[in-house]
Parts: C-alpha cells; sequence; structure tokens
C-alpha cells in the first residue's frame, strides 16, 4: 500500500513536471516562433509608410538577419549605403526605410509595402539629403536589384548560421533558446523561402532588367498569384504615382487601364507584394485607400515665371487638354495611341483578367474589375514634374525631352539619380553621379521604346517654354 | 563479512572521491570564472576614470594585454621614430604615460578570460600644455588630445599583424621577457588562441580601414571620425564612395561642459542634436559593439563631463584690453558662438563660412540612413543624426587649449584667424603643446624640440585648407590684439 502510495506520488510528480517543462517549452516557442505583434499607425501617412500590407507571414525576412545582410554581402550591392544604395530611402531618425513594413510575428520581420515603390524622393542640390514625398513614384528604387540581392544572398556559400550568426550577435543580444531557434530554424528556413522565391521570379532573368524605378507588376501577379502558365511578355513599367485619388474616381488604374475600381487596385497589390487570402490585412489597406485618396502632389520647389505659365496654360488648353486635363472625358481612360511601346500592353489578357476575378469569388473583398484594354490610359497630369521619367516605361527622362521628337530623344541615359533638374523638367540623368548611383537606360531594348506621344513635338520653342512653364504648375 | 567487502572498497572509493572531489569543483569554477569573466578595472576617482575607466570596447576590439605591451619592443622599427635614442613604447604615438601608470591615458583594461587593452574617451580627449620649454607638461583631462597621433597608431597595429613577426612563437619569447612568465593556462591561451585570433582580427581591422592611406596624414590631434564608421560598422565598401566624401580629418574637440550643449547641433557639422547619442556614438569610435557597450561606465564618464569646467588660463591677461576685446566679441563674435546666442549651436551653411568643406562632405545620407539602425532594439537606438549644409558654430569655454582652430585644425592660433584666409599660415607645426601667449595657441613655428620632431601641416592637402571664417578679418590690429586677450578668459 505505501509502495503503491509513492510510485503514485512518484508518476504524479513526473507528470506533473513533464506538463510544467512542457509549457513552459510551449510558451517560450510560442513567444518566439508564433506570438503576433503587429504595428498599427493612428496617422495615415505613417500607416502607408510603415505598415504592414500582410506579406510578413509568408514572405517577411528575419529582421536582425535582414539588418546585416548589407552588411555581411556588401559585394553584392551596386554600392556603398546597405540599402540606400538600391534605392531605399531613410527618413531621418526612422529604424527602417519608407516602404518596409516591420511586425513581430514570434520575432522581428520585415516585408514591403506600397510606399517602397510609391514614395517620390528629390534633391535640391546634390548635397542635401533628399525631400521625400509619399504617394509619389519612386525614381530610384530598384525592386529587382532589392530581390536579386536577397537571393544572391542566399544562393551564397556564406548564408550559413555560423557566419551569419557573429554579425547578428554584434547588433544584438540573443537568448540562448532564441539563439538555438535562428541557427537551427530561422535562418536554414529563410535561405530555403528566399531560394523558393528566386526559382519563382526565375522568368525576370529571360526578360530586360527593371532599373531604378520601374517594375513589372502584373507578370508576378498572373504568375505567382493567378499561377498562370509563364510566357515571355515584359510589363516593364515605370512606379506611379498614388495621390489625389479623390481626384481619379471613374478612371482606369494601372498604365493599361486593366483595373476600373480603385479599392480592388489596392487589395490586388498586397496579393501582387505577398499577401495571401489568409493575411490579406483588410483595415490596413482601408487606410492606405484613404491616405492616397487624400494625398496631394506637391508643389514645384522653384520659383515659376506667372506670366509664362498663363500662356503655357493657353497652350495645353489647345493641345493637351483633351486627353490630360481634369474634366475631360479621355482624361484618365484608354487610349489608343499605338506609338508608345507596345510590349507592357501584351502582359495583360483577357484570360488573367478573368482569373483574377474569378481568384477571391466568395471572399468579402471578391476582385470583379479587372478588364483586358487595348491601349494605355491617358493619365492626367497631377504632380506631373515628380513624376519623371516620362511615358509608361519611362522611357523619356525630362519634359523637355517629351515635347522633342522622338528622334531627338535621348536614346541611353542613366535612371536613378534623384537631383532634381530645373532646366529640363524631370531628374538629372547625365554625368558622374547619375552614372554612379543610377542605372542605365537604353531605349533599344525590348520595352524600352521612347517613340510616340507626338503631342506638343510640332509646337515652337517659346511655345514649349511656356507650356512647361504650365506644367510645373500641376 | 560480506557487508565488509562491500564498504572497503566503498569507502576507499569515497574518499579517493571526496580527496579529487573538492580541487575538481574548484577547479571548476575556476575555469568557468576565468572563460566568462567580463571585469573591467575602474578607478575610485572619476579622473582617474575617464583617463584609464572602460567603455567597454575592450570586449570585441581589444587587444591581449601582453600582445599590446610588447607591441612596440618587438616592432620598434615600424615605430614612427623620432631619434636613436627612442624608447620602444606608446610615447611615440604621443600617448601620454604618466609616472607609475601601467597603461598611457586613453587606455583601459579589461579581464575579458585575459586582461585586454581597449580605448576609451581620454584618447582622444586628454591633452597637455606647456607656459614655456622648460615647463612641466600638464595634463587636463577633457580637452583635444592635442600631441596624439592616432593614425600613427592605428597604421602601426595594421603594419605589425600582417609583419611575419607577429608569430606565436617570436610574439611569446617577447611575452615571456616582459611578464616574467606567464602561468601555464595563460599561456596556452596567449599561444593558441590569443595570439592568432587578435592577428585575424586585427589584419581585418587594417583591410578595413586601408582606406586611410590614401588620405593626407592626419597628424597630431586629429581624426576622420566618419569615414572609419562606415567601413567598421557598416562594411560599406570604401572604394565605390564618391572620393569627395572620402576626407573627414577634423579636430579632436573638446568635451568639458556638456550641459549647456544640450540641444546645441554637435559635431563639427552638427550631425547629432542629441549628448547622449553623440557620446554612444563616440564610444562605438572607440571600439564598443551595440551589444558590448558598457553603459554604467558610459553614463559615469557623461555626467562628470555635464558640469565639468575648463581651467581657467594660465598667464597674465591684460584685463584693460580683455575688457575692451570684450564689448568687440560682444559685435563680432557673440551671435555665434556665446552660451544662450541666437546661433550658438545651429549650423552656418557651407556657402557661407567658405571653411574647408571636405569634413561636410564625409558625413553622408546613405550614413546617416545606416545610423538609424544603431542600438536598433533598445530604447536608446539613434534617431537624432541628421545630414546638415555646414558647420555648426561652436560655445568658445576653454578656448585657449582648443588650437589650431577650425574644424580641421588648419589655422594655428586665434590671431591668425582674424586674419584673411590669405594671410593665415600656408604650412606650420602642430603637436607642440607650449602655449603662444601673443597669437593665443600654440607654438606653431618650431619644426623640433630636441629630438622630438612637430608635425608639418600643409594647408594646400585636400581637407586641410584654412579658407572661411572671414569674421573679424578687417578689423583693425588692436581690435583683434583686444579681442584675443578678451578670449583668453573664456
Amino acid at each position: 500500500m505505501e509502495f503503491v502510495l509513492n510510485w503514485q506520488k512518484r508518476l504524479i510528480a513526473l507528470v506533473l513536471t513533464l506538463v510544467l517543462l512542457l509549457g513552459v517549452i510551449g510558451y517560450q516557442g510560442y513567444n518566439l516562433l508564433l506570438r503576433r505583434n503587429f504595428v498599427t499607425y493612428t496617422s495615415l501617412v505613417d500607416q502607408f509608410k510603415y505598415g504592414s500590407i500582410g506579406n510578413e507571414d509568408d514572405e517577411g525576412i528575419p529582421y536582425w538577419l535582414w539588418l546585416v545582410l548589407p552588411r555581411i554581402f556588401s559585394d553584392k550591392l551596386p554600392g556603398a549605403g546597405g540599402y540606400a544604395s538600391l534605392g531605399m530611402t531613410w527618413e531621418p531618425g526612422h529604424e527602417v526605410p519608407v516602404g518596409i513594413s516591420k511586425q513581430t510575428i514570434g520575432f522581428p520581420r520585415v516585408g514591403i509595402n506600397c510606399a517602397i515603390c510609391h514614395t517620390a524622393t528629390y534633391r535640391m542640390t546634390p548635397d542635401q539629403p533628399p525631400v521625400i514625398v509619399p504617394g509619389g513614384p519612386s525614381s530610384k528604387l530598384d525592386s529587382l536589384a532589392y530581390l536579386r540581392f536577397l537571393w544572391s544572398a542566399a544562393a551564397d556559400e556564406r548564408f550559413t548560421a555560423d557566419y551569419l550568426m557573429p554579425s547578428m550577435e554584434y547588433v544584438h543580444k540573443f537568448g540562448w533558446l532564441e539563439k538555438q531557434l535562428y541557427r537551427y530554424l530561422v535562418i536554414p528556413l529563410t535561405r530555403d523561402k528566399i531560394l523558393k522565391q528566386a526559382q519563382e521570379f526565375a522568368w525576370t532573368a529571360q526578360q530586360p532588367t527593371w532599373g531604378a524605378g520601374r517594375i513589372d507588376p502584373m507578370n508576378r501577379i498572373k504568375f505567382k498569384v493567378l499561377g498562370l502558365p509563364i510566357d515571355n511578355t515584359t510589363g516593364n513599367s515605370d512606379m506611379t504615382p498614388l495621390w489625389n485619388m479623390q481626384q481619379h474616381q471613374g478612371f482606369a488604374y494601372h498604365w493599361d487601364g486593366l483595373q476600373t475600381s480603385l479599392h480592388e487596385a489596392v487589395i490586388s497589390g498586397a496579393f501582387g507584394n505577398g499577401a495571401t487570402k489568409k493575411t490579406l490585412p483588410l483595415a490596413n489597406l482601408a487606410k492606405i485607400e484613404e491616405f492616397i485618396a487624400q494625398v496631394q502632389p506637391p508643389v514645384y520647389p522653384a520659383a515659376i515665371d506667372r506670366t509664362l505659365v498663363t500662356k503655357g496654360e493657353a497652350i495645353f488648353q489647345a493641345n493637351c487638354a483633351t486627353c490630360h486635363a481634369f474634366g475631360s472625358t479621355q482624361t484618365g481612360q484608354v487610349f489608343n495611341d499605338s506609338d508608345t511601346d507596345p510590349q507592357r500592353l501584351t502582359v495583360w489578357s483577357q484570360a488573367a483578367a478573368d482569373a483574377y476575378n474569378a481568384f477571391g469569388n466568395g471572399e468579402a473583398w471578391d476582385l470583379q474589375k479587372f478588364r483586358k484594354a487595348t491601349g494605355y490610359v491617358s493619365p492626367s497630369l497631377d504632380g506631373i514634374w515628380l513624376r519623371a521619367p516620362y511615358l509608361h516605361n519611362g522611357s523619356v527622362p525630362t519634359l523637355t525631352d517629351l515635347l522633342a521628337k522622338p528622334i531627338d530623344r535621348p536614346t541611353t541615359f542613366y535612371r536613378g539619380y534623384d537631383l532634381y533638374d530645373f532646366d529640363q523638367v524631370g531628374f538629372v540623368t547625365t554625368g558622374k553621379s547619375a552614372i554612379k548611383l543610377g542605372t542605365p537606360y537604353d531605349t533599344k531594348i525590348s520595352g524600352n521604346s521612347n517613340q510616340g506621344h507626338l503631342y506638343g513635338t510640332e509646337l515652337s520653342s517659346d511655345q514649349k517654354q511656356a507650356l512647361l512653364e504650365y506644367l510645373k504648375t500641376l | 563479512m560480506t557487508i565488509n567487502n562491500v564498504a572497503g572498497p566503498k569507502s576507499i572509493w569515497h574518499k579517493i572521491l571526496g580527496v579529487l572531489l573538492v580541487p575538481l569543483v574548484i577547479g571548476i569554477i575556476w575555469l568557468i570564472t576565468i572563460f566568462t569573466s567580463n571585469k573591467p578595472v575602474d578607478y575610485v576617482d572619476i579622473v582617474e576614470q575617464f583617463k584609464y575607466g572602460s567603455l567597454g570596447s575592450e570586449i570585441t576590439n581589444g587587444i591581449p594585454y601582453w600582445i599590446w605591451r610588447v607591441m612596440p619592443e618587438v616592432f620598434a622599427d615600424k615605430l614612427p621614430g623620432q631619434a636613436p635614442d627612442i624608447k620602444p613604447n606608446y610615447s611615440n604615438f604621443g600617448f601620454i604615460q604618466e609616472p607609475g601608470k601601467k597603461l598611457p591615458i586613453g587606455f583601459s583594461e579589461r579581464q575579458v578570460i585575459i586582461n585586454r587593452v581597449g580605448l576609451n574617451c581620454a584618447t582622444c580627449h586628454v591633452g597637455t600644455f606647456r607656459t614655456n620649454k622648460e615647463s612641466p607638461h600638464q595634463v587636463v583631462a577633457a580637452m583635444p588630445s592635442n600631441m596624439v597621433n592616432l593614425q600613427g597608431y592605428i597604421n602601426f597595429i595594421s603594419s605589425v599583424v600582417v609583419d611575419p613577426r607577429f608569430s606565436p612563437d617570436r610574439m611569446m619569447a617577447a611575452i615571456n621577457r616582459a611578464s616574467g612568465g606567464l602561468n601555464p593556462l595563460e599561456s596556452l591561451i596567449y599561444r593558441y588562441i590569443a595570439i592568432p585570433q587578435t592577428r585575424d582580427v586585427l589584419i581585418d581591422q587594417g583591410a578595413k580601414l586601408s582606406f586611410l592611406h590614401n588620405q593626407p596624414q592626419w597628424g597630431p590631434g586629429r581624426v576622420d571620425t566618419f569615414n572609419p564608421y562606415k567601413s567598421i560598422q557598416f562594411n560599406f565598401p570604401m572604394d565605390k564612395l564618391d572620393p569627395k566624401e572620402l576626407i573627414g580629418t577634423a579636430d579632436f574637440p573638446a568635451v568639458w561642459h556638456q550641459k549647456p550643449r544640450a540641444g546645441l547641433q554637435l559635431h563639427w557639422d552638427g550631425d547629432n542634436s542629441s549628448v547622449d547619442e553623440r557620446n554612444k556614438s563616440a564610444s562605438l569610435g572607440a571600439g564598443v559593439t551595440p551589444t558590448t557597450i558598457d553603459l554604467p561606465r558610459v553614463q559615469r564618464v557623461a555626467d562628470w563631463l555635464w558640469e565639468l569646467q575648463p581651467p581657467k588660463y594660465p598667464l597674465a591677461i591684460n584685463q584693460e584690453l580683455a575688457t575692451k576685446g570684450q564689448s568687440l566679441f560682444q559685435q563680432t563674435c557673440a551671435s555665434c558662438h556665446a552660451f544662450g546666442s541666437k546661433k550658438v549651436g545651429t549650423v552656418t551653411p557651407i556657402e557661407e563660412i567658405q571653411t574647408d568643406p571636405a569634413r561636410l562632405n564625409s558625413y553622408t545620407y546613405e550614413l546617416n540612413s545606416n545610423q538609424n539602425t544603431l542600438f536598433a532594439g533598445t530604447p536608446y537606438r539613434f534617431t537624432h543624426f541628421r545630414k546638415t549644409n555646414g558647420y555648426a558654430n561652436h560655445p568658445l569655454d576653454g578656448l585657449w587649449l582648443r588650437a589650431p582652430y577650425l574644424h580641421n585644425g588648419s589655422v594655428p592660433t586665434v590671431r591668425d584667424l582674424l586674419e584673411p584666409a590669405d594671410r593665415r599660415p600656408t604650412t606650420f607645426y602642430r603637436g607642440n603643446d607650449i602655449l603662444d601667449s601673443q597669437n593665443l595657441g600654440f607654438v606653431s613655428n618650431l619644426a623640433a624640440n630636441n629630438s622630438y620632431k612637430y608635425f608639418l601641416y600643409d594647408t594646400k592637402l585636400p581637407g586641410n585648407h584654412n579658407t572661411g571664417h572671414n569674421y573679424g578679418t578687417d578689423l583693425p590690429t588692436g581690435d583683434k590684439d583686444a579681442i584675443v586677450e578678451y578670449l583668453k578668459t573664456l
């Protein structure tokens, strides 16, 4: 009897100990791997710049690893400055660049958001820090170079816990258990995930490179989100401004107008950048929609000749307003000017539109407004001074060049240097710094043609001067 | 019988175990203590702590004491030798060896398994002066290290670690000579871990700093703060940087009396307005890392510097002239340089100040971007760094100990600074600590003192230009002399 009691007591003690141990391990494991802590911001612009669009679960990179990658693999970056060399922009005092969301799912992770492509920068002088304009198009982010940097780092033989952990421990004190998790779980899994992503993006190796300020957003959606077969189309196009959307109601969205609902464009943007049906953060996306509806393009930051503007406005009314002025029925709608480079049009098909319209069937956010259009949208010109380079593929560096006959437009130049060119109205695209900091653009490469849009090219040089002055005011 | 048979051997084992167990446990505890040790050498006196105390730089970037100690002897040929009778020690780099002290000023010690030597605030912020050639060097804490040739020290270390003599055999022989023999455990650690590891770490550091060879020599009293920062903290590929940002050489500043500096734009280009952050940033420069910084000890020094007053000018002052100078100062200088004035601690744009732009250009937006991640995950992550467009207007307390002048130390005396740029000396000597009582600064026209050669500063070299700051330059000579006299009193 006594023996039995003892045995029972021991068993109970053993079970209790085991339960306690499992509890502690489970709790620690939950804390270090699963606990969700997502930051949301009360300010709409902060939410736009740093909030989550729901891709951290699937594509988030462990923060401490992300932080040291540019230091370890600095040889794989185009220049000095870490992520800044890829065209990312830090606001002074902020831990991560604009367009990077840092959230905790067990451990801190970073993902990209809309602001990474849709925040413009410009500099008044070479030595000044950039002025940062959330909602504008980035002219300097080389998004494909960022992805390729990650792919190349993950494929490198140095991408091992042995090699990475010392650098991570230089910047952060890890607990013992945390260290083991990074060593045996987080680092190997991250490596596999990045390499898998590289596979999914293998098609980018077959097309001309994007370069600074450009992206092929619809092909990724086709292949990754919709599972359509890889084709040989090139959708390389300029990052777009998202400001002033309130005034764009009823417009067609994307360069070829493949979507007519802003709400759906925002949601599909999240899918295109790694959100999943499970993680789609509708409340966050609603804030983005609200932000881009309101945010205004910045005022031209230099002196403007008012007399010239008045003259230019008349020229604009006579030559441009039908397609580009607010209030005109053509503005914001698809226009069949087939002279500009056609590659971007070939990317989207009725099949793709059908697939995307079926993608969310039964979901609260069901998408219905995708379509196949047959031309490029003639956009409104709000904030046009900060939307260089011009045309959908960013093939014409400045507004001055766009008013020149195609034969007189530059055939090669450098994109990605954000020093503003107040003479030509656009960014500086030649010279030592543009070459050093930018990416080369060759108009002879497929998808890069600078032909077409002959409007205004026949104006006299005085008229062009006046028109330019007016365009600065938009 | 049976019981005895069993108990007999058992008790023997117990005894053996008992005899062994005590030393075994003690031994294990001893080894654990050594291998987890992290013991800085502390000082009760705060001035001593400032000169010799630890910021935590030894933990990651320290050099094992005995290696550090014997390097000047083993590699005496690599010292910036002044004369044949030179002693192989760190005084050759201008570091101050106080009598009876184990280390020169600016070096701290901490046991991390073995004793290691690191740098601290005093490396760059303790200097000396003499009132004349015969008087002794007077050590002043928190003044610029006007004698210290930091680049010489960095180059020395980079060059000895790639020398074949930096081998376990050669180094151990010298260490045993100097120490009278290490204990067996220390010998093993030195031979098989410390020497090879130190060599690897310092070779790597030397490679990261190799760009310094392309800079004009710093000479005594100067440092390039932010270029090594780019390379050491962030591993920027220095060969990809714009050449115009690669020379950031500037004078060591004085660091006394921080309290009235709170909120001012600190550093020469005013790139940070937080005293705390600036202190941590400087600690990184001394060799701490975001995870090894010794915050309580940094704070202890910071608290002391908060109220510390600069010493009074030690020579006679013509009070009448100084009074005249004071009112001239009020008209000409005070709006930018007096505590409490409108523009003190703000940045004057480079177009206006027109001093050498190299130091300003060395601090870039890209560096600023990366600094935002320093100390990430802590409440004191850096948030105050900014790229500016000029140089900050500094308060002038203790100005008499802060020569040469301007951010790059290109103008030997205050009196020279009051001359138009084309009439300032184009070459002069740095590293002499004898006060120039007439011109306010240090004696700058002597090439050598006995065997000790001073550093020839050439204002024509990149980063060394003595242009700009054209204030007070058109005053009559008498007024300039009066201002000089007044500035001695600050």
